[in-house]
């Protein structure tokens, strides 16, 4: 997806991890997922480079589309869909 | 998974906890058996030890400040939200409680699941599809 696409997604449900390291991110990902419905989307904020790697290869674990990711000043936005 | 946590270093425990985590995620089944120095902060009382780091004992502060601003938690927090998660196991050796003052199950935190011989540990290794030494 383009990055107007994914700005232009509607989102379910934010996480912001920002303040932790990995695997923070991660863990509060997967917190968050079970909190939405098949076909919703999820974005998660962070801020540590590793979780950037972790995370799609996380969602493709899992069965969920990775959607791609926005760089914003020093975090990453990333979005997935549940399925 | 299989972890056999054999460090008492906070720096290890924290690694353990990490390791943890990544394989609540994936929502991995996962038994923890625990050795020798690790035994320690199991048994219950023990908890407000010192801590202490596997090597470099004199970095201790500066590892834990850093862990700190790096929005780490605690290793046993750890621990508490991988099992919250998934499937995790906490087994102790008998030898190690032993050596700690933990000889029952009411001896130990309550995240324990039992007490093990060596034997039972080698058969989980044997069985595992990934073996963590920490």
């Amino acid at each position: 997806m383009t990055k107007e696409e994914l700005k232009a997604l509607e989102i379910a449900k934010s996480v912001d991890a920002r303040g932790t390291a990995c695997p923070g991110p991660l863990l509060a990902a997967k917190k968050a997922i079970g909190e939405i419905e098949e076909g919703e989307i999820m974005e998660v904020l962070s801020a540590d480079e590793g979780t950037k790697r972790d995370i799609p290869k996380w969602a493709e674990k899992k069965g969920y589309d990775y959607l791609g990711d926005i760089e914003e000043n020093g975090y990453f936005k990333m979005y997935l869909r549940k399925n | 998974m299989v972890i056999g946590l054999f460090s008492g270093g906070y720096d290890k425990l924290t690694f353990a906890g990490v390791l943890l985590s990544g394989a609540a995620a994936d929502d991995m089944e996962v038994e923890v058996y625990v050795h020798l120095k690790a035994a320690q902060w199991f048994v219950k009382g023990n908890e407000e030890g010192k801590l202490y780091l596997s090597e470099d004992n004199e970095r201790l502060d500066t590892c834990m400040q850093k862990l700190k601003e790096a929005g780490s938690p605690s290793w046993i927090e750890y621990f508490m939200m991988a099992r919250e998660m998934t499937s995790v196991k906490i087994y102790v050796c008998s030898l190690a409680g032993r050596i700690w003052g933990g000889t029952n199950n009411e001896n130990f935190i309550e995240m324990v699941d039992g007490i093990i011989g060596i034997g039972e540990y080698i058969d989980a290794v044997k069985s595992a599809d990934v073996h963590f030494l920490v």
